[in-house]
């Protein structure tokens, strides 16, 4: 009886804290797929740059060569320093997330359940891919994830068929790759989040330093000479590095900088190779070291005829 | 072991080119049919066989839609004007960029000249040449991978 009691209570207070204190666990790309049409700009940019605005490295795996209609693994990779933690839109220390981005040739596209090996399902557990849009089949997207599992994320593809759709060529492709861990700098709306490094408005002395509701912090700065006040807002997340009394010219830093993740994206090729030619080449590689041999005895014969001829 | 040719020193007309360091074809491995019908046709085929396999292998791709609207995140250009593109890039002002740029061909003039007076060929006799030309080689090497890098990592190759 008692034990049920506790379990109903630890049970009921885990539900209290989900509604409470929702984790952002849904839909950063979510954000992407809302407001751009084509995740890649025409300058290459892939548009998670525009609100994770660190840099850091992304790494991508994808064979030379694939076959036609073949199921092969993109595996990216977004490297990052285990238990590491950033903080949440409420403050508090969690641990990071991550997303990836793979952009496909065109007619490539996620690999269809039933085709995945053992190894594929093993790989993916617990991954969830979504392609980009209703029409943009090539384009997949995984994410938020809980990054210390998902620094490694495999990709199961399907390569496309020349021969039956008369659209898609053999040759040589482009994969687009970005790979993000960590909150961002931006909200699609432009305003700032807390992950961010925020920053005096005006010149002038701190005069105050007030509390604001859930954990902000309010800074008025006064100006020298016409006693104008500047107040700038730093929500809960960011230690100030400033104190009252302190004086600061615009654009002086007010707060460390929070942010641990970044983005990273990278371009990578892939050949959709057709067997017929690979066996083409290896025939012609064949007849070609065949004439070289015979070319030399051609000529040991012929130096032969020399040697007997006193050249 | 191939079939050699023996120089004939009776001959005077071959006595008088070698005197002047010359006449060098005249003896050895016979040219023709020798190498060049036999072995030239070995190589040919093999260059022949090396860019058919990369063709197949590793064929050429299509690059993005040239959009003169949208620069692309990362310019470069052909390869051969990497260590020159480096140089513009981080070299602070316009006016020095074209300065150093005018020095590259002035530079590659003056090679003649440099220990012009040098009667002997072999690299070995010819130390300032030499430096001269391992300098420039290691230097555009060096300029050449740095372009490669991103413009904070690209001086120090990011070894530092």
């Amino acid at each position: 009886m008692r034990r049920s009691i506790t379990f109903l209570f630890a049970f009921s207070f885990l539900l209290l804290s989900v509604l409470v204190v929702p984790k952002a666990t849904f839909a950063y790309p979510f954000w992407a797929q809302q407001n751009y049409e084509n995740p890649r700009e025409a300058t290459g940019k892939i548009v998670c740059a525009n609100c994770h605005l660190a840099n850091m490295k992304t790494q991508a795996e994808v064979p030379q060569s694939v076959g036609a209609d073949s199921v092969f693994k993109a595996v990216v990779k977004i490297p990052y320093k285990s238990g590491l933690q950033e903080i949440g839109a409420d403050g508090s220390d969690v641990p990071l997330q991550v997303g990836a981005l793979v952009m496909l040739p065109d007619g490539f596209k996620l690999a269809p359940q039933d085709r995945w090996t053992d190894s594929i399902k093993e790989e993916t557990q617990g991954v969830y891919f979504t392609q980009y849009s209703e029409e943009q089949e090539n384009i997949i997207i995984v994410g938020p994830l809980p990054g210390d599992q998902n620094k490694e994320i495999v990709f199961p593809i399907l390569s496309p068929d020349p021969h039956k759709d008369s659209n898609i060529h053999f040759g040589k492709y482009s994969i687009h790759v970005g790979g993000n861990r960590g909150r961002g700098q931006v909200y699609p709306t432009g305003e700032k989040s807390n992950n961010n490094i925020f920053i005096s408005p005006a010149e002038g002395i701190i005069s105050d330093i007030k509390a604001g509701e859930n954990g902000a912090r309010i800074i008025n700065i006064k100006s020298k000479n016409n006693e104008e006040i500047n107040t700038e807002t730093i929500p809960a997340g960011p230690n100030l590095i400033v104190s009252i009394g302190d004086s600061v010219a615009s654009g002086d830093r007010l707060t460390d900088d929070p942010n641990v993740g970044g983005f990273g994206q990278l371009d990578t090729e892939v050949v959709l190779q057709d067997p017929l030619r690979v066996l083409g080449l290896l025939t012609f590689f064949a007849g070609v070291t065949l004439a070289q041999i015979m070319l030399v005895l051609k000529k040991k014969q012929v130096e032969k005829v020399q040697a007997a001829e006193g050249i | 072991m191939s079939v050699l040719k023996k120089p004939d020193l009776t001959d005077p007309k071959l006595r008088a080119k070698l005197a002047k360091g010359m006449g060098h074809n005249y003896y050895g491995e016979p040219a023709w049919p020798n190498d060049l019908l036999y072995i030239f046709p070995v190589v040919i085929l093999g260059t022949i066989a090396c860019v058919v396999g990369l063709a197949v292998l590793d064929p050429a791709m299509l690059g993005d839609k040239a959009n003169p609207f949208a620069t692309p995140l990362e310019i470069l250009p052909e390869w051969y004007l990497y260590p020159v593109f480096q140089i513009l890039r981080v070299v602070p002002n316009k006016l020095l960029g074209i300065a150093i740029q005018t020095m590259i061909p002035l530079g590659l003039m003056l090679i003649p000249f440099i220990e012009g007076f040098n009667k002997f060929q072999n690299p070995f006799r010819r130390p300032v040449a030499m430096a001269f030309f391992l300098f420039g080689t290691v230097l555009t090497v060096y300029l050449g991978i740095g372009a490669c890098l991103p413009i904070d990592k690209s001086l120090t190759l990011g070894l530092f």
